[in-house]
């Protein structure tokens, strides 16, 4: 019963909170309704014993990427004008009933229930020696690459989002009106 | 085990009900990209997907008891995490030439 009740207030969490993201003009309410998302994701990975990943989803998710979204707000301080796309009759249509469509395929298969394997879980299951021990052992080569793409991806983050280096100009500028600058 | 631990698992909430709150979140992000316009938001709905992602596949570690899908889950929160930096670094870039955050205004490749 208390995992029962855990699980919906999960569920509340983590699809309220994705619903504010989506429709939020404000962008910094949008981020602490991601934030509640995060929360409820982790939440949801201790209920499926995964105790390891709901640490880094809080540390990684919760932590490091919403520090960088807020960041990003502060830059880009400007309210939408008109924030929604799609505005034709017929292009609505076709999307809902794609979108219908899919989720009653969904709903098909997944009522249809998945074959779980019986019994409880292993002691320990979803730790992180648990989880350590297959990222080290069988899968070290994906480990240490996806250690190099976040190498890349950080130096390639500065590259892109750094002010250009203005080489010295010879003279000063002469017409005030085209010198937009760059900071 | 202690004893809370082992409740919450025998409490019983089959696969399926995870996997249709993750197939939820899911349609949640691709209808935050395609509806939205500001690039900040659809990189936050791009966050969404990736974390419906994720809780498939824990979903499936616990029904299958295989703990391979762990480490692919923690490599998708690393991928997600390189994502969100190098996306918001574009974001950044476009907004100091361009001034503006508004996908639709970024026809430049259109021409």
């Amino acid at each position: 019963m208390g995992g029962q009740i855990a699980f919906w207030v999960c569920t509340v969490m983590i699809l309220g909170g994705a619903l504010v993201t989506i429709t939020r003009r404000n962008t910094v309410t949008a981020v602490m309704a991601l934030v509640m998302t995060f929360f409820g994701t982790a939440a949801m990975y201790t209920l499926l014993s995964a105790h390891f990943l709901a640490a880094i989803q809080v540390l990684v998710y919760a932590g490091a990427i919403m520090t960088l979204f807020v960041f990003v707000v502060m830059v880009l301080n400007r309210e939408e004008q008109e924030p929604w796309a799609l505005r034709g009759v017929l292009t609505k249509a076709i999307g809902l009933c794609a979108a219908a469509y899919l989720v009653v395929r969904i709903c098909i298969y997944l009522f249809a229930g998945i074959q779980e394997k019986p019994g409880p879980l292993p002691d320990g299951w979803g730790g992180v020696k648990d989880v350590g021990d297959t990222l080290f052992t069988s899968y070290l080569f994906p480990f240490e690459a996806i250690s190099i793409m976040l190498l890349v991806a950080v130096i390639g983050a500065v590259v892109v989002a750094r002010i250009p280096h203005k080489p010295e100009a010879k003279q000063p500028p002469a017409e005030p009106g085209s010198d937009e600058g760059h900071a | 085990m202690n004893d809370a631990v082992v409740t919450v698992q025998q409490a019983g909430i089959p696969a399926h009900y995870y996997l249709g709150v993750a197939a939820a979140l899911f349609a949640i992000g691709i209808v935050g990209v395609i509806i939205r316009r500001n690039a900040l938001i659809v990189l936050m709905s791009i966050e969404l997907m990736l974390n419906a992602a994720n809780l498939t596949l824990l979903a499936f570690a616990r029904a299958h008891h295989d703990s391979t899908f762990h480490a692919l889950a923690f490599l998708v929160v690393a991928v997600a995490a390189a994502e969100a930096a190098v996306g918001l670094a574009i974001v950044v870039g476009i907004f100091r030439n361009r001034h503006s955050a508004n996908l639709d205004e970024l026809t430049l490749m259109k021409r």
